[in-house]
């Protein structure tokens, strides 16, 4: 047999165990390879950071924790450049499972900048009926969550007196992991009420939302891991937060992994052709 | 290394090497595993649709409340249970009329405009294009692509001459399409495992900030 055959025949757990050797090196001993930030998440960076202090970013948590690796470090990221800035936050759901990771973010990250629970931050909560729940907060959001996630009132919270509707929100970022998702929000929060949108999505459905980038219905775009590394890099860059980056430190593992991967590809090509050739 | 003495991380540490073990062959383990996510998906949709919906929003106004108008959502919902009993069971075609009369009123309008119309300007070329070399560009390369690529799916006549080449040229347009998907799809999947070995290594191992 042939160095081409059996390079063809390789066990496919031999190429597990080398992919997961290649993963877990760099996160044992970070390589330093670095992250820049491309002009997407620039753009997202850029809107967030134009939100005048007091006024309210809102983010809806549209994805579960299956693809929590790419997306909850965008929404800390995020959080912290609100923060920061003193912006304040205002979270939604449209994935029910995602509800929990909200809640999540909401009990660590404001306490990092001093902030409180419904002077700073308030999280909605989940409701079911996407197109009914986003065209309700159009007109007014008490509407559709009269209590909050934690069953607060919202003519209690302080810092609903100033967000009523939709219109109210100068910028949002739908962090979302397919449907329902940023589609949702451009569909009936864009068109209708004139919501900028920026979005945060899982690398699987990135190439999905570049069509929406290139019409500029959406402001940005994060686009998986090194779209929440690139945020996170943006947010320490202008000293907005020094915290631990999951999505950085993630990248050395990426990039080599996906150098494994694009060797394999190409031997695995060269080793068909081979033997096609010898073949005949 | 700190390893955790949380009993909830080692029960997500080990539900972890069961769904992994899916990689050496199926098996006993990893079934349990998928089941047991699926069984606790399921029952957190009901519970929470329950508390965060149907309760508040329906129960609550219609029978503590005394609202009288709830009760037509009410009814409409419980023509879905009629599919159960074959004697009445086109009574479910009233909520479901409803829903989809009322969705479609809702969603087309929107969708005309956010996915054709808007996708139809962002395609256009327009003077705004001659602003920067690069931009003119791209726009260009945009315009034949979707104009190939449409032209790729028409079927009505037989693909030659000029509609072959650029048919093909779709082709080629399609294909880098879908190799940036497959690309996309691949970080995805790689970044689906470092998340499960940083929390490997950080929440039990302890041997990660």
């Amino acid at each position: 047999m042939s160095i081409w055959e059996r390079l063809l025949k390789i066990d496919r757990k031999i190429i597990f165990v080398v992919m997961a050797v290649l993963v877990l090196f760099p996160l044992l001993k970070p390589l330093g390879l670095g992250v820049s930030s491309g002009p997407r998440a620039k753009a997202v960076f850029d809107a967030v950071d134009a939100i005048p202090p007091g006024k309210t970013l809102l983010i809806s948590v549209d994805f579960d924790p299956a693809s929590m690796p790419e997306l909850y470090p965008m929404l800390v990221a995020l959080m912290r450049h609100a923060f920061a800035r003193d912006v304040k936050v205002l979270l939604c759901g449209l994935w029910i499972t995602g509800a929990g990771l909200a809640d999540k973010a909401v009990t660590e990250i404001p306490p990092e900048y001093g902030k409180e629970y419904g002077k700073d931050v308030v999280y909605l909560g989940w409701k079911a009926g996407v197109d009914a729940v986003i065209l309700g907060m159009g007109e007014n959001i008490k509407n559709v969550f009269p209590v909050d996630y934690y069953g607060h009132p919202l003519d209690s919270l302080p810092m609903m007196q100033d967000v009523v509707r939709l219109r109210d929100i100068p910028f949002m970022v739908a962090i979302s992991a397919g449907t329902p998702g940023f589609g949702d929000w451009l569909l009936y929060g864009q068109s209708r009420y004139g919501l900028r949108v920026g979005a945060g999505v899982t690398a699987v459905s990135a190439a999905d939302a570049y069509p929406y980038l290139q019409t500029g219905q959406l402001t940005g775009l994060l686009a998986g891991m090194k779209g929440a590394a690139e945020y996170e890099v943006l947010v320490a860059k202008k000293g907005y937060s020094k915290a631990y980056m999951p999505g950085v430190a993630a990248m050395d593992s990426q990039s080599l992994a996906h150098l494994v991967i694009l060797i394999l590809v190409v031997l695995g090509n060269v080793a068909f052709f081979a033997t096609r050739m010898k073949r005949r | 290394m700190h390893i955790s003495t949380d009993i909830w991380t080692w029960v997500a540490v080990i539900l972890t090497f069961g769904i992994f073990s899916f990689l050496w062959k199926d098996n006993p383990f990893y079934k349990f595993c998928e089941h047991l996510f699926v069984g606790i998906s399921v029952g957190y949709t009901i519970a929470l649709t329950w508390y965060n919906s149907v309760y508040p929003d329906l129960i609550t106004p219609l029978f503590r409340q005394g609202k009288p108008l709830y009760i037509i959502p009410f009814v409409l919902g419980l023509f879905y249970f009629t599919r159960f009993i074959p004697q009445v069971s086109w009574l479910v075609r009233i909520p479901m009329g409803f829903v989809l009369g009322w969705a479609s009123g809702v969603a087309i309008p929107a969708f005309f405009q956010t996915n054709i119309i808007k996708q139809i300007q962002g395609t256009l070329l327009t003077p705004g294009i001659f602003s920067r070399w690069d931009v003119f560009l791209w726009a260009l390369i945009s315009f034949i692509g979707v104009i190939c690529s449409v032209l790729y799916f028409f079927f009505s006549r037989e693909h030659k001459g000029a509609l072959k080449v650029a048919a093909d040229t779709g082709i080629v347009f399609l294909m880098i399409g879908f190799g940036a998907s497959f690309g996309y799809t691949v970080m995805a999947r790689m970044s689906l495992l470092i998340g499960r070995f940083q929390f490997l290594l950080r929440d039990w191992l302890g041997v990660i900030k």
